[in-house]
């Protein structure tokens, strides 16, 4: 069977288990990194010498990398369905917001999340918290004027491109931040919501 | 005709001059960015709207993200080469252009932007010594794999090599210190024999 490494609250195992439960695939779970720690050992730097989560075992198969995942993932079990599409063309497309989510968007909401929620009161710096907020707003400005004219990241229907970038989304619209009026980012993530397996893995999981 | 909009000095439009010349498909290319500017005028914005580059446009599909436009130019004319179609043997080429864009570019751009973009009144070579060692522990890291490994993605040159190849560059070029990662420089050396990264990635540092 599949075995997922990782802790629950990773926005990157999230992307993985979600995933899964959207295509009924079957999967064993370790809690690993955060305060589980194992992450830095020398068992689990074998499997992803980067000493962070997610780490896969398919069959014997080891793969990191949580958007690589998500594509091997779907290549497997979803090739041809609206999570992973024939098309090339539509793939590029979901496959640009993927990268665009490890590139700009996960980059830019670290420091306000980690600000946030896994640094004591005592010790946070504001002022650094509320300029990397607005440097995150401009990311989901982006997702706004996208948003605008498509129904999801890579068009008329989701994909594995929603994945990589809703876990994210939904730290914006739950921490105790300023947020600016995005009415298409919203409409959008109020459908991502509504799916029982972003429930489950995201939403039930809260921010921790 | 392919239309690439980046100026040719950035590492992520030299992936996409790179991997246009190893499949042979004529394009067209604007300077766009840096001294050029226009990446934040509208109708660059239009096609991007994070102002970045490169952007391209094949037929109805605009396309930004360096290496989701290798992935596709890659899966378009050179599926079973430099794009593999075994789902495994891709999977383990897409782990290491993630590593490119989680990891290794990290530790690269303090580097190399204090060296070579920054005058030498404004570089905080504190900083710069920081970063470099950052750099140097990812590149510990694909020394190891390719100690296992001929190319990145496995024995045959694919797209996981066209990522990272233009960062080796640099690591190789800028004046810094440098760790004997013997196992990264006998494949950077197989990758500086091939002419189309001569042409578009060694072309010196700006």
């Amino acid at each position: 069977m599949l075995k997922i490494l990782g802790r629950a609250t990773s926005s990157n195992v999230q992307k993985v288990a979600w995933l899964c439960e959207e295509l009924n695939i079957a999967y064993e779970r370790t809690d690993i990194g955060g305060p589980f720690g194992g992450n830095r050992e020398a068992e689990y730097l074998a499997l992803n010498p980067n000493g962070i989560v997610p780490t896969i075992d398919d069959d014997g198969f080891v793969l990191w990398e949580s958007n690589t995942i998500v594509r091997y993932l779907a290549e497997k079990h979803g090739k041809g369905t609206e999570f992973w599409p024939e098309d090339l063309q539509a793939r590029a497309s979901a496959s640009r917001w993927m990268d665009w989510a490890l590139s700009i968007l996960a980059p830019r909401h670290v420091p306000v999340f980690a600000g946030l929620i896994r640094t004591a009161e005592a010790d946070r710096d504001y002022d650094k918290i509320a300029a990397a907020r607005d440097l995150w707003s401009t990311a989901n400005a982006v997702l706004e004027s996208w948003l605008a004219d498509h129904e999801f990241l890579s068009g008329d229907t989701f994909s594995i491109g929603d994945i990589a970038v809703s876990p994210f989304t939904y730290r914006w619209f739950t921490l105790d931040i300023e947020r600016e009026d995005f009415p298409n980012l919203k409409r959008w993530h109020e459908t991502i919501c509504a799916r029982p397996a972003f429930k489950k893995h995201i939403i039930d999981i809260g921010l921790s | 005709m392919l239309q690439l909009k980046g100026r040719i000095n950035s590492s992520n439009v030299m992936k996409a001059l790179w991997v246009l010349e190893e499949i042979g498909l004529d394009y067209e290319r604007e300077d766009v960015g840096g001294a050029f500017g226009k990446n934040h005028e509208a109708p660059y914005l239009g096609l991007n709207p994070n102002g970045r580059i490169p952007t391209i446009i094949d037929g109805d599909l605009v396309l930004w993200e360096s290496n989701s436009i290798v992935r596709y130019l890659a899966a378009t004319h050179s599926a079973g080469n430099l794009w593999p179609t075994d789902p495994v043997a891709r999977a383990r080429c897409d782990m290491w252009m993630d590593w490119q864009l989680t990891e290794l570019v990290h530790g690269m751009v303090p580097v190399f932007h204090g060296l070579i973009r920054k005058t030498a009144e404004e570089r905080d070579m504190d900083a710069i010594a920081a970063a470099r060692d950052d750099w140097a522990g990812k590149w510990r890291i694909l020394d190891d794999h390719l100690s296992r490994s001929t190319y990145i993605g496995g024995d045959s040159f694919t797209i996981a090599d066209i990522p990272i190849a233009p960062l080796a560059y640099r690591w190789y070029e800028l004046p810094i210190e440098r760790e004997d990662f013997t196992h990264l420089k006998r494949w950077y050396d197989l990758i500086c024999a091939r002419p189309a990264f001569q042409k578009h990635c060694m072309t010196g540092l700006s």
